[in-house]
């Protein structure tokens, strides 16, 4: 039913402009972000180091670390994507692609903005929402300005029949506005009284870190999966089984199990976990289905390794916090470096796996070059998946060990302290071979662009000093 | 699933589902909570807003993100029923006669009472002066209620004073973290709440019980080595100042141990910032009894057992039932 | 506009993939329908029913209620409210205060129950009251059983501070000490007789 589609070169040539200031924006605060994530963690290693600069305090570096990770690179690159795969699968040219940039310009100004409040002392308090209002607000606005125009891109669609990663995308674009509107509003703004602040900010970190991830990146890997390995995707009612499990109970999971709150809120978020487990399972079955249960094929192509690490970790990732809704299991992994391993195998190993999957198959067609080195896009690959591997690991080893330890209340809490340290001291080598991956992955975009624009460059140069035939020089 | 409409209807009334659950509900049911009274005492508002200082040190402890590594709430696995001895009355023999009678219950069915403090008849401490020595004082705990009344039962039919004292446990509170877990009420006046989730440090809910010393803070802060030989905390250096010293010290300069002092002809003062943290730190407290959070607050010693003297919200009574002694 | 790079991939046939349409297998639903229950077997047992004074380890209003320390000023109301349902008051003015009409007076927003100063209720519960009686426009002709011997000064202190004081029931009024009860006790030593309504109404609550 593909009725006067555009031409997928058209298409990506619209997408180009918006793209590049994203994904370049989003690299650049990815290795900012693991730079500020390595400071924090050789803090384990000797307290005292960069201790006497306020700005560098762990306190400080670590939320700002996290936060460019979050707001500086997962969702300009899940932005990017979403635009791109609507675009493509729509069959129309993306709407109002300059807009869409001044949008990305002005989400990049908040970010900035955000983390510098954050090392200045500004931070709000609340995890994951750290950014002062004015940072929070002018990031909303940028988001809304890409928004708005990939809806109607979205609504100007040529292929009228939708395809599964388009219920996921487009789910998303609207998903983050809502709720951190709301959690600005609520928590920023016009504040909440006592421990409800605790529970908008729970309930926006799940959704964020969850749903809006969750929606993202399934509907990246739902796309990319079949299309990489050249085959049909398994299911289409499994995907709207997992679209379905994502967006019912995906945003309910946030309150943890000790919570100073009354009980109804955890019991509900323990079984809202437990329902994750069918969205584990129905992502598992649809994988297995298109791959047909050859792992083989995940070397077809070299984005599909990033997606297929990034399966694994969400199926991991899910697995883990599945079996948190046992109090028995999350009494003794709250509070310890567990959760931790768990957010970062969600981020990282799942999003940022599937995220980088996508640049390095949109990017190239995007701007119609490809990238400098395919060398380097192996080893970013590799001396990401270690890092990955050497980072969580350890965490969530030390993490259990950790809780088990707390469980005893005769052990002092020294003891319990010092007996995470090789853990968190072995974590490091991890957060030092991610910084290197993301600073292939930034020199190998950067490289790709900049081939491209010297490119138009020297081609423009070419035709406006081309020969004048004599001929045509007569006045 | 083809229509556009659709997908964005059921993305709206999934997050307004949870919307509804976890945004709309607390805020009606704790977001409108007010100064409720404490029970078990005389009835006090809990919970009182911190002082001013405090309130400027609760900024401090957000803008130094000390909850990236430092909880703010204490859990509680369940609730015991301790049966003490308020007052030993007139036949000293009597109660001592009931006392092992107990003891050899305790022994011989420990699921149903179990003995605090161990009670053997021709023991070295079974004399009658050291077993009445420091009441009103716990005896025996108990899981369930019948068991705890007929224990009181037995030693109320003497001529002494039995009561049941409801006290809550698990491992936070054996720590020594707090008496009780921490609930809403506690959190009503702090704006950012902060309770944190990570425990790379000690949890804080009721530091200012554990450490009510600004000066400890202060030193702690400042070095936090002085305390704890190898802890993994950085020292805040930048909330102080290094100053010359003048012709005499300063009155806020800190005493520091030989390892850590700043030198000849030097002092450390704490900064505006450092003090209005210590001044947070030792605020900090969450053992009000509250009837979401029950806890008996045991009369002062010598004090009958029926008082109409008001206890005071959150005091720590000097003879708190034995537990572990408090750790850091 | 500057004339675009020639391009360097191959433009493959770019067909957008499909997906297929397996279904769900039927073991999954089942599967998601047997969490949903074990889910709401947790929430029945654990959730405290969206009450928000019920938090963990707790598992319910009564369970709360049940843990509630029983000492001091404070925990008078709780034990007048054991007393009450001894049963003593029980049985003729009923668990939730309202008596029966005709027969036994209504002790919910009565201003008998409520009078700031305990002197006139102390002496009813202690000696009973008999004869004709009027309580609230109604008419009431029975015999109130007089409870000086089988209650003792903390328990009718505790009794009347529980219904002067239940929030349930609204009533409004200062709690009852032990020491007032005593001192009533002393005054009408050697009565025998109950109060009838008019005696009753000559005593001045202060007394």
């Amino acid at each position: 039913m593909i009725c006067s589609a555009v031409e997928p070169a058209q298409i990506d040539a619209s997408c180009r402009l918006p793209l590049v200031v994203l994904f370049l924006s989003a690299a650049v605060w990815l290795l900012i972000g693991s730079a500020f994530a390595l400071i924090a963690s050789l803090k384990f290693h000797a307290p005292g180091f960069l201790a006497d600069c306020a700005w560098l305090t762990y306190g400080r570096v670590r939320p700002a670390g996290l936060n460019c990770m979050l707001y500086g690179f997962c969702l300009p690159a899940g932005l990017g994507v979403a635009l791109w795969l609507l675009a493509r699968l729509g069959r129309t040219r993306l709407a109002l692609p300059g807009l869409i940039t001044v949008g990305a310009l002005c989400w990049n100004l908040g970010v900035a903005a955000g983390v510098w409040g954050i090392l200045a002392g500004a931070g709000t308090g609340f995890e994951n929402l750290e950014m002062p209002s004015y940072a929070a607000w002018l990031m909303l606005l940028g988001y809304l300005m890409s928004v708005v125009w990939g809806a109607l891109t979205f609504h100007q669609r040529r292929e009228r029949q939708l395809f599964v990663s388009q219920w996921f995308l487009f789910a998303a674009l609207f998903w983050f506005p809502w709720i951190y509107s709301t959690a600005d509003l609520l928590l920023l703004t016009v504040r909440v009284r006592g421990m409800a602040q605790a529970v908008i900010a729970w309930w926006y970190s799940e959704n964020l870190l969850v749903v809006w991830l969750g929606l993202v990146g399934l509907g990246a890997v739902f796309y990319f999966l079949p299309k990489l390995t050249g085959r049909d995707l398994h299911s289409r009612y499994l995907a709207l089984l997992a679209f379905w499990m994502l967006i019912l109970f995906g945003s309910w999971g946030g309150v943890p199990e000790s919570a100073p709150v009354p009980a109804w809120m955890p019991v509900s978020s323990a079984i809202a976990r437990g329902l994750g487990f069918i969205l584990i399972v129905a992502v598992v079955l649809n994988v297995h289905g298109t791959l047909e249960g050859k792992c083989s094929r995940l070397f077809a192509h070299p984005s599909l390794r990033f997606i297929g690490f990034g399966v694994v970790a969400f199926i991991l990732g899910g697995l883990a916090s599945a079996a948190s809704a046992f109090p028995e299991v999350s009494q003794i992994t709250q509070f310890t470096w567990f959760t931790v391993a768990k957010g970062v195998l969600n981020c990282y190993g799942f999003f940022a796996m599937v995220m980088f999957g996508a640049v390095y198959y949109i990017v190239p067609r995007v701007m119609g070059t490809e990238f400098p080195s395919p060398k380097l896009a192996c080893a970013h690959f590799w001396t990401t998946a270690a890092g990955i591997v050497l980072f969580v690991v350890p965490l969530a080893a030390g993490g259990i060990a950790q809780g088990l330890r707390l469980q005893h209340a005769s052990l002092p809490f020294n003891d319990v302290t010092h007996g995470t340290l090789p853990f968190l001291r072995t974590s490091t080598t991890g957060d030092l071979l991610i910084a290197l991956g993301n600073l292939m992955f930034l020199g190998n975009l950067t490289g790709l662009v900049i081939r491209f624009y010297r490119a138009r460059a020297v081609s423009a140069w070419a035709a406006a000093t081309v020969e004048i035939e004599p001929a045509e020089a007569r006045p | 699933m083809n229509y556009g409409p659709l997908v964005f209807l059921a993305a709206f009334f999934a997050l307004a589902s949870s919307w509804c659950g976890f945004v709309l509900t607390p805020q009606l049911q704790i977001g409108h909570l007010q100064q409720t009274n404490t029970v078990g005492g005389a009835g006090v508002a809990y919970p009182i807003a911190r002082p001013g200082l405090a309130r400027q040190g609760l900024d401090v402890y957000r803008a130094n993100g000390c909850a990236y590594c430092h909880s703010q709430q204490v859990g509680q696995t369940g609730s015991v029923l301790d049966i003490a001895l308020m007052d030993a009355g007139t036949n000293q023999a009597a109660i001592i006669a009931a006392l092992f009678k107990l003891a050899e219950s305790a022994t011989n069915q420990p699921s149903a009472l179990t003995m605090l403090t161990p009670l053997q008849p021709g023991a070295s401490n079974a004399t009658t002066e050291s077993i009445l020595a420091g009441l009103p004082k716990a005896f025996f705990r108990s899981t369930t209620r019948e068991a705890a009344n007929a224990a009181a039962k037995t030693l109320n039919s003497t001529s002494a004073k039995a009561q049941l004292w409801v006290v809550p446990v698990g491992p936070d509170l054996t720590r020594g973290w707090g008496r009780r877990r921490t609930v809403a009420e506690d959190y009503l006046y702090d704006a950012p709440v902060m309770p944190g989730s990570q425990r790379v440090g000690p949890d804080l809910a009721n530091v200012g019980t554990r450490l009510p010393d600004a000066n400890w803070h202060l030193a702690h802060l400042y070095a936090p080595r002085i305390e704890a030989k190898a802890s993994t905390m950085p020292p805040y250096r930048f909330l102080f100042e290094k100053r010359k010293l003048g012709r005499r010290p300063s009155p806020d300069a800190l005493s520091l141990p030989g390892d850590f002092s700043p030198g000849a002809g030097y002092e450390i003062v704490p900064k505006p910032a450092a003090k209005a943290l210590a001044a947070y730190l030792i605020s900090l407290r969450a053992d009000a009894p509250l009837f979401d959070a029950p806890i008996s607050v045991p009369a002062p010693a010598g004090a009958p057992a029926s008082t109409n003297a008001p206890a005071v919200a959150g005091a720590t009574s000097t003879n708190a039932p034995p537990t572990n002694p408090p750790a850091k | 506009m500057n004339p675009e790079p020639q391009p360097s991939l191959p433009l493959a046939a770019e067909a957008e993939p499909q997906a297929g349409r397996t279904a769900v297998p039927v073991w999954l639903i089942v599967l998601l329908f047997l969490i949903l229950y074990w889910g709401m077997v947790y929430f029945d047992r654990n959730g405290g029913w969206f009450n928000e004074q019920v938090y963990a380890p707790y598992r319910s209003f009564q369970e709360v209620e049940t843990w509630q320390p029983v000492t001091g000023q404070a925990g008078l109301a709780q034990q007048g409210k054991l007393v009450y349902n001894k049963p003593t008051c029980v049985a003729c003015h009923q668990a939730d205060g309202k008596g029966t009409p005709g027969q036994f007076p209504s002790l919910v927003q009565s201003e008998w129950v409520q009078e700031p100063e305990p002197g006139r209720i102390i002496r009813a519960v202690l000696y009973g009251i008999s004869g004709p009686f009027q309580f609230k426009g109604q008419n009431f002709n029975g015999a109130m059983v007089p409870w000086k011997d089988a209650l003792t000064d903390e328990e009718i202190a505790a009794v009347l501070t529980y219904v002067r004081q239940d929030p349930e029931w609204g009533n409004k009024a200062p709690e009852v000490k032990p020491e007032r009860v005593k001192e009533v006790r002393e005054k009408t030593k050697g009565r025998n007789q109950p109060f009838s309504q008019e005696e009753l109404l000559k005593v001045s609550p202060a007394d």
